[in-house]
Parts: C-alpha cells; sequence; structure tokens
C-alpha cells in the first residue's frame, strides 16, 4: 500500500539544537499512530513539518507522492488536518463558528458554506460533545470544553489525514475515551491518524506506536512488538514499566510508574 | 568748592534713594534688587519688547527663541522656549535679573542656582500696564515705565480718533486660531479694540478667548471680521459661512504674519497694534464711502 | 442559531435607532443650544449641521470599523486603529505644512501659503498617515509577523513624534494648530468632507467585510489559520492597507479623535456573540453612533461654545469601559 504522507531525512535546527536529527517515517491510510516520547524529543516539530506549517533544513515530506511544497495551501488543507498543541485560540466568537472555520480547506476565505459544510459541522461537534455550548463565546468556555471545540474543528475538516498533537489536553477521562474511540474508528474508515500522545497507557491502544528521543526515532512498530516496548521504557529512562493486564477477557498494554 | 561739595551731597542723597528696589512678581514673591541690572536675560517676548521699549535693550544679554523684536535683539544668544530653556548657558551670561513667563519650569532651577528671577506675564490690557510698571521699576527708573504707558495710552486713544464714524461701534469678530478661537470682549485684543470704540461679536460672558461653534459666527453675523490672511483666505470655503455678510461684502481684514504677531502680543507694542487696527478701520470705513 | 441572528438584528436595529435618533438631535444643535426650528434657520441647519451630522457618522463609521479590523488583527482587545503609526504620520504631516506655511510664508507668497493650507492640511494629514504605515511595513518586513509589526509600530509611532516634536521647536506657530489637531473637531466638516468620507467608507467597509472570515481564522492562532491553507501575509497586508485608508481619511477630516476606534468594538461585542463580517459591520455602526453623540455633546452643552469632540469621545468611552470592567472580572 502506498504511504499517504511520507517524509524522508527531516532535519531541524532550532536555536542551536537539533530539534530533528535525520527522520524518515511514512504513514499509510487506516494507520492509527501515537507519537511518544520524552519532552524535546521533537514530536511537535515532526507533526508542524509534516503539516507544511515550516521547512526543515534538510530532507523532505510528500504528500500522496507529490513535494509537499509543491501543493497548493487550500488543497494541501483539505488533505491535512493539524492540531496544535498549545491553546493559542482565543477569541469572542460563538463555538459553533470557530468549528465552522475548519470548512475553509473546502469553500475557500470567499466561498458560501452548503448544507454539506454544516453536517460536517454538526457531526464534528456531535462527535466531540460541544453541542451543548454551540452559541457560547470561545473566551467563556473551560479548558475542556474548548479543546473539544478546537478538536470538533480539526475533525470538521474531514480530511484523509489527521495530524493532532496532544489532543487529549484538558479533558477528561470519558472524553479521552471518546476522542480515542474516535480516532480509532477514523482510521479503520481509511483515515491516516497520527496523534502525539503524553498519556502512554493511552498511546499503547493504537495500532502503532513512534517512540522518538532527541531529534530521532527510536523504535516504530506495534506495541505487541516486544523491542519496541524495550524502546518505551528506556527513551523515558525505566520511569516505568509496561505490563500486560487482561480486562473482560481482553489483553491491554499499560504503562505502570515505578516508584 | 562749593559747586563739588554740592554735588557730593546731591550724589550722596540719590544714592541711598536707589540703595533697595524691592518688587513683587507675578508669583507674589518678593525680589530685592541692590543695583540697577546691567545684565538682564529676557525669556518672554513680550518682556524682551518691554525692556527695550524702557530704552534697556543694551543690557540684555540673552533672550528666548521666539523674542524677534527689535531687529538688534536678533543677534542675541538664544536661549530656547518654554520647555527647553538653556540653564547651563544662562548661568553662563551671568546674569544679574532674568525676567520669564510664571508657566516657566526653569524658574525654580534658575533660583536655585542663585539667579535672580522675576516672574512676569500680561495677559490683558491692564496687565501690560503693570508689567511695563514692574520691569521699569527692576530696572531702576519706576518714572520711565509710566512715562512709556502715558505715551502707548495716548497713543492708542489717537488712533481712535482716526477710526471713522462710519465703523464706530460696529462688531467686530476677531479671529485667533481656526478651530474657532474667538478673542472675547474680555481679551486684551477685545480691550484693544473697545478703546478704539469697536464692538465685538463675543461677549464678555464667553470668556477671553472661547472656542466657538462655527454656526454662532454665522448666526452673530459680524460686521467686521479680522484674523491672520491664511485663514481669512480659507473662511469662504468653511460650511455655512459663504453667508456671512461681511466676507461677501469684504468688510474684513487680514493680517500678514509679522502684523500678526504684532496684534497677538500683549505687551508694548499694544499702541503698534492700535495703529494697525485702526488703519484696518480706516481702509473699511474709505470703502463704505 | 435563530436566537443569535434573532440578537444580532436586534442590535443592529437598535444602533440604527440611535443613530437616526442622534442625527435629528444632530440637526437641532447649535449655536443657541438645541433647536427644532429647522425652517426659521434652514440655512444654517442645511449648510452647516446637517453635514457636520453626516460627515460625524461616517467619520465615526471609519474609526470603528478600523478599529475592529485592529482588534481582529492583533488579537488584542487594546488595540486601536492608531496603532501601525497613522496618528503620528497625520501628526507630523499636520505640523510640517503649519510649519512650513509660517516660516515660508513670506517666500513663497500670500496666495500660495494660503492655498497650502486650505488643502494642506487635509491631505498632509491623509498622506502622513499613510506615510507612517508604510514605514511600520518596511520597518517590519511586511506582514509575516504580527508581534514585529505591532512593535513597528510604536517605534514608528514615537520616531515621527519625536520628529513633529523637534519641528515645532524650530517652528512655534505650528504648535497651536497642532494642539487643535490633536483633540479633534468636525467643527468644519462640509459638503466636501462628507463625500471624502462616504468614498473612503465605499471603498473600506465592503472590502473589508469580504475579508473579515481570515480574522475569524486568526482566532485560532496563526499556525492553525495557515493550517487551513490562509496565505496570512497577503490578506493581513490588505487589512492594514484598509485600516490606513479608513483611518487617514477620518483623521484627515476630524483630527485624532481618540477612543472611538477602541471602544465601538468592544461595545458590540458586549451585546451579541458575531463573528467578524457583523462585528466590523457592527463596530463602524457603533462608531457612527458614538462620536454623533459626542459630537452633539459637545456643541450642546456650553453653547454657543464648544468642547473639543475628542475630550467628550473620551469621557464616554472611557466611562464606557470603566462600567464594563467593573461589571465583569474578564471581557
Amino acid at each position: 500500500m502506498n504511504a499517504v504522507l511520507q517524509a524522508e531525512g527531516l532535519m531541524l535546527q532550532l536555536g542551536g539544537q537539533r530539534a530533528l536529527d535525520g527522520v524518515s517515517v511514512a504513514f499509510r491510510a487506516g494507520e492509527w499512530v501515537a507519537v511518544v516520547g520524552p519532552n524535546g524529543a521533537g514530536k511537535s516539530t515532526l507533526l508542524s513539518l509534516l503539516a507544511g506549517l515550516r521547512a526543515a533544513d534538510a530532507g523532505r515530506v510528500q504528500l500522496q507522492g507529490r513535494a509537499l511544497a509543491d501543493w497548493p495551501a487550500r488543497e494541501r488543507a483539505r488533505q491535512l488536518a493539524w492540531l496544535s498543541q498549545q491553546g493559542e485560540a482565543d477569541g469572542d466568537i460563538a463555538a459553533r463558528d470557530v468549528v465552522r472555520l475548519g470548512r475553509l480547506p473546502r469553500h475557500g476565505l470567499f466561498g458560501a458554506p452548503d448544507a454539506a459544510d454544516e453536517a460536517a459541522v454538526e457531526r464534528a461537534m456531535v462527535e466531540t460533545e460541544c453541542l451543548a455550548f454551540a452559541g457560547r463565546r470561545l473566551s467563556q468556555l473551560s479548558g475542556g470544553e474548548r479543546q473539544r471545540v478546537l478538536l470538533a474543528r480539526a475533525l470538521a475538516v474531514e480530511a484523509p489525514v489527521l495530524l493532532l498533537d496532544e489532543p487529549t489536553t484538558h479533558l477528561d477521562a470519558p472524553h479521552q475515551r471518546a476522542l480515542l474511540r474516535g480516532l480509532a474508528a477514523r482510521a479503520r474508515d481509511g483515515a491516516a491518524v497520527v496523534a502525539v500522545l503524553h498519556d502512554l497507557t493511552l498511546a499503547l491502544t493504537a495500532n502503532r506506536l513512534l517512540v522518538m528521543s532527541r531529534g530521532r526515532i527510536q523504535a516504530d512498530g506495534p506495541p505487541d512488538d516486544a523491542r519496541l516496548r524495550a524502546a518505551l521504557v528506556q527513551v523515558f529512562d525505566g520511569a516505568f514499566s509496561v505490563e500486560r493486564v487482561v480486562v473482560d477477557g481482553r489483553g491491554r498494554w499499560v504503562a505502570v510508574p515505578t516508584l | 568748592m562749593k559747586r563739588w561739595l554740592l554735588l557730593l551731597l546731591a550724589a550722596l542723597l540719590a544714592a541711598p534713594a536707589w540703595a533697595q528696589t524691592v518688587l513683587v512678581d507675578d508669583r507674589g514673591r518678593r525680589v530685592e534688587l541692590a543695583a540697577p541690572p546691567q545684565r538682564i536675560v529676557s525669556l518672554l517676548p513680550s518682556l524682551t519688547e518691554t525692556v527695550c521699549a524702557l530704552q534697556a535693550c543694551a543690557r540684555l544679554v540673552g533672550t528666548d527663541r521666539f523674542s524677534n523684536w527689535p531687529d538688534s535683539v536678533l543677534a542675541l544668544p538664544k536661549l530656547g522656549g518654554l520647555e527647553d530653556t538653556q540653564i547651563e548657558r544662562i548661568v553662563s551670561l551671568k546674569p544679574d535679573l532674568v525676567l520669564a513667563a510664571g508657566s516657566s519650569r526653569a524658574i525654580d532651577r534658575l533660583e536655585a542656582l542663585g539667579l535672580r528671577v522675576v516672574a512676569l506675564e500680561p495677559k490683558s490690557l491692564q496687565d501690560t500696564q503693570r508689567v511695563i510698571g514692574k520691569v521699569a521699576l527692576a530696572l531702576g527708573d519706576a518714572a520711565a515705565g509710566a512715562a512709556l504707558w502715558q505715551r502707548l495710552s495716548t497713543r492708542i486713544d489717537a488712533a481712535a480718533a482716526r477710526v471713522p464714524a462710519a465703523v464706530r461701534g460696529k462688531k467686530v469678530y476677531f479671529e485667533v486660531a481656526s478651530a474657532p478661537y474667538a478673542a472675547g470682549e474680555v481679551s486684551f485684543i477685545g480691550e484693544t479694540l473697545a478703546r478704539l470704540g469697536m464692538g465685538n461679536a463675543v461677549p464678555a460672558a464667553l470668556g477671553p478667548f472661547p472656542k466657538l461653534n462655527p454656526e454662532y459666527v454665522v448666526r452673530v453675523q459680524p460686521d467686521i471680521v479680522m484674523a491672520a490672511a491664511t485663514a481669512l483666505a480659507e473662511m469662504p470655503s468653511r460650511p455655512g459661512w459663504d453667508g456671512l455678510r461681511a466676507l461677501r461684502e469684504h468688510r474684513a481684514c487680514g493680517f500678514a504674519t509679522e502684523r500678526w504677531e504684532v496684534l497677538i502680543r500683549p505687551g508694548p507694542r499694544l499702541a503698534e497694534a492700535a495703529d494697525i487696527l485702526a488703519e484696518c478701520l480706516v481702509g473699511l470705513g474709505a470703502k463704505a464711502r | 442559531m435563530n436566537d443569535s441572528t434573532r440578537a444580532l438584528a436586534a442590535v443592529a436595529a437598535t444602533l440604527l435607532l440611535a443613530a437616526a435618533a442622534l442625527a435629528v438631535f444632530g440637526l437641532a444643535a447649535g449655536s443657541e443650544g438645541l433647536s427644532f426650528a429647522w425652517g426659521r434657520d434652514w440655512d444654517l441647519v442645511a449648510a452647516i449641521r446637517a453635514p457636520r451630522t453626516v460627515g460625524a457618522l461616517f467619520t465615526g463609521a471609519l474609526l470603528g470599523l478600523a478599529g475592529a479590523i485592529a482588534q481582529g488583527l492583533f488579537r488584542n482587545p487594546l488595540a486601536d486603529p492608531y496603532l501601525l503609526g497613522s496618528a503620528a504620520g497625520a501628526g507630523l504631516g499636520v505640523v510640517l505644512v503649519l510649519a512650513a506655511g509660517g516660516l515660508f510664508g513670506r517666500l513663497i507668497g500670500l496666495a500660495n501659503a494660503d492655498l497650502l493650507l486650505r488643502f494642506g492640511l487635509v491631505g498632509a494629514a491623509f498622506a502622513g498617515a499613510l506615510a507612517g504605515v508604510t514605514l511600520t511595513l518596511l520597518l517590519a518586513r511586511g506582514t509575516a509577523q504580527p508581534m514585529v509589526l505591532l512593535l513597528s509600530g510604536v517605534v514608528v509611532g514615537i520616531l515621527l513624534s519625536a520628529v513633529s516634536e523637534t519641528v515645532m521647536l524650530i517652528a512655534p506657530e505650528a504648535l497651536r494648530g497642532k494642539q487643535i489637531f490633536l483633540l479633534g473637531s468636525t467643527a468644519f466638516l462640509g459638503w466636501n468632507s462628507v463625500a471624502v468620507l462616504a468614498g473612503a467608507l465605499l471603498v473600506t467597509l465592503p472590502l473589508s467585510l469580504r475579508f473579515a472570515r481570515a480574522l475569524d481564522a486568526l482566532v485560532l492562532g496563526e499556525a492553525s489559520a495557515r493550517s487551513l491553507g490562509l496565505e496570512l501575509p497577503r490578506v493581513r497586508l490588505l487589512l492594514v492597507v484598509l485600516m490606513a485608508l479608513a483611518t487617514g481619511t477620518a483623521v484627515a477630516q476630524a483630527g485624532l479623535v481618540a477612543f472611538v476606534g477602541l471602544v465601538a468594538p468592544h461595545i458590540v461585542r458586549r451585546l451579541v456573540v458575531v463573528t467578524h463580517g457583523p462585528l466590523l459591520a457592527l463596530s463602524a455602526l457603533a462608531g457612527a453612533v458614538l462620536l454623533l453623540a459626542s459630537d452633539v455633546a459637545a456643541r450642546s452643552v456650553i453653547a454657543p461654545q464648544e468642547l473639543p469632540v475628542g475630550v467628550l469621545t473620551a469621557v464616554f468611552g472611557g466611562l464606557y469601559l470603566m462600567v464594563l470592567l467593573r461589571r465583569r472580572g474578564r471581557w
């Protein structure tokens, strides 16, 4: 199967440090990938490069086999939905209008939204459960509510590739669960979902993990791969161990802090 | 021998008459002068002009940037304006008297540095008389002040006599700045106009320099309009002002910069201002015929 | 959704009503206080009060629009239209013309000096405002980084003010004119001015509305807005140009009126939750109402004297902001 999004030999210096030191990775449709690693590993940087938001010093990114830089901005935006890690979104517009921004790649700055756009917005808001405050100002929502609105905005793009940076921030457990279920379902439906997660147990529910550290990919594979799990523990300096737990007859991997 | 003794006696008698001059300036401060000042710094154009009008021009060693009359003053060191008075330079000139406007911030600094400062600022006609008197006193010749004022007053009356009967008593609108700011009855300009026998479009109740609603001027329909030449030229283009009969019938006087400065500075050139105003009125009277 | 449209319509209707009511008062506020005997004073009403009233509405609209654009562009509720050096530039233009008129009046002859003053002040203020913004754009090297743009605007403002002050030291006759200009004045708005203001509004308002969605996208943050396929530097440049045109025209006709651009968008935001399209339009309306209210008050309170309109916009605007601050902890 051809890679829908592919990076080769990405290098980036940021403030005298090697933020990315030769990263090559490929993502295919239907994959649900969790990107994990300690602070400063380069996870967010990798995602923003993959989204085309900044240029690498060396290496290239290809989307659907074509160089990312060659894609016109709007078409690229239709293919790649990106969610920022930082909560810099703030303003007095209503939550629903924020989610509607996710349809900009489709109709552009001057086009009129149609019924299909409204339906997509509605679906996204149902999925992240933010309909209840659809009419409230973004600035007056709590952290969790705001995150759900921003998530809905990213989901409303309905792009085949999702690049989400720490999507579970501020979310309580039920909403985290709902989000992960939704992401897994999207992957099953054919999207390529890449999410940076700080909660390792949640990350271990993905079907592929990218373990990053010091600007490099240290391990890449399914959670069932023992070498991957070992790399995971090593990258976090043994701060936790990965254990197998059986719940309701199903086996799960969980990260247990070593105290 | 006798003559020599008499002269000595006269000198001895005259000396104590000068022993100590004390005057109270506009701040209410008592300033004592042991001898007539010989090195004078003036930081206000009207005070510069007063000193020169009292024949003490030669004693000036420095003025502010804006003093420009008489011509001899132009050669003197310029010591800045209200905001940026050059304290060091003033001190280095070693004046024995500094004349300044009361609102100058430099005064405290200069006094702290040991200089003698007299703060005076003429704003009305009465002020001008008073200030001329005080400056004359400070210069050591109070009588000269009174004489100067008398001459000015006589000259103003003479100007008043020249104002033709046809225009006497007519209402004048005198615009000081475009906003429009007008010179009312109680301003010094208004007072001079009154002495010339003219009326004022702006009654005393509105204060000396009120900022008026332009509509007021059109409504009042002054008989005569007076303003700076440049302002007068653009007046007809103001909305509704083409309805001013005075403008349409050219019953107006526009004053170029040099004469304008004389008109808006309250000081010893008040008489010259009166002459300028009278000249304008005479011209208008001729037209009326 | 229906609720918000209804709220929007209600606010628009209220503002329009306020504008209409104030317009009536504007036609009545003369040098003798409020007088509705328009038949008797027809000349005064038609030639002076009417253009002044309409002019105040248009000027306020331009300032309200520019303020809303500024606050959206910089994502800062304290932004105002004078941010990018337009105020300092306009002030410098005015000072230069006044100084030249005084200094060279004797050289270039009286007729030319008067021509200079008649067209010069308005033209110089407008040109100065645009020059100030251009300098800011040059210093910031484009609109790629909003923070750099903002700082450049501050630097240019300070620099041009300093030049202005220096010129006034050399030519003190400019001081009076500059002070008058700084306080703002609607006193001499005639039908010519109204035409110019209307023209500026006709150009800037529709174009701004067309690009208003970019300001919505900016709510998400720079990077996210770009990830949605928007080419931000170009859109920002256009909005800056529109803002400069609106501000420059308003300032050229009525001087530096304070607070209108800052407060108008806040008034709208308090009343209704809207995206930037309606926000820009309603801010223009709110600005119009605010300035006309101040103008009517300026004319009426101590008739036949006038208060500077900038003082009243500061009073009304400032009072409103104080009320806002006391009522809620946050915006």
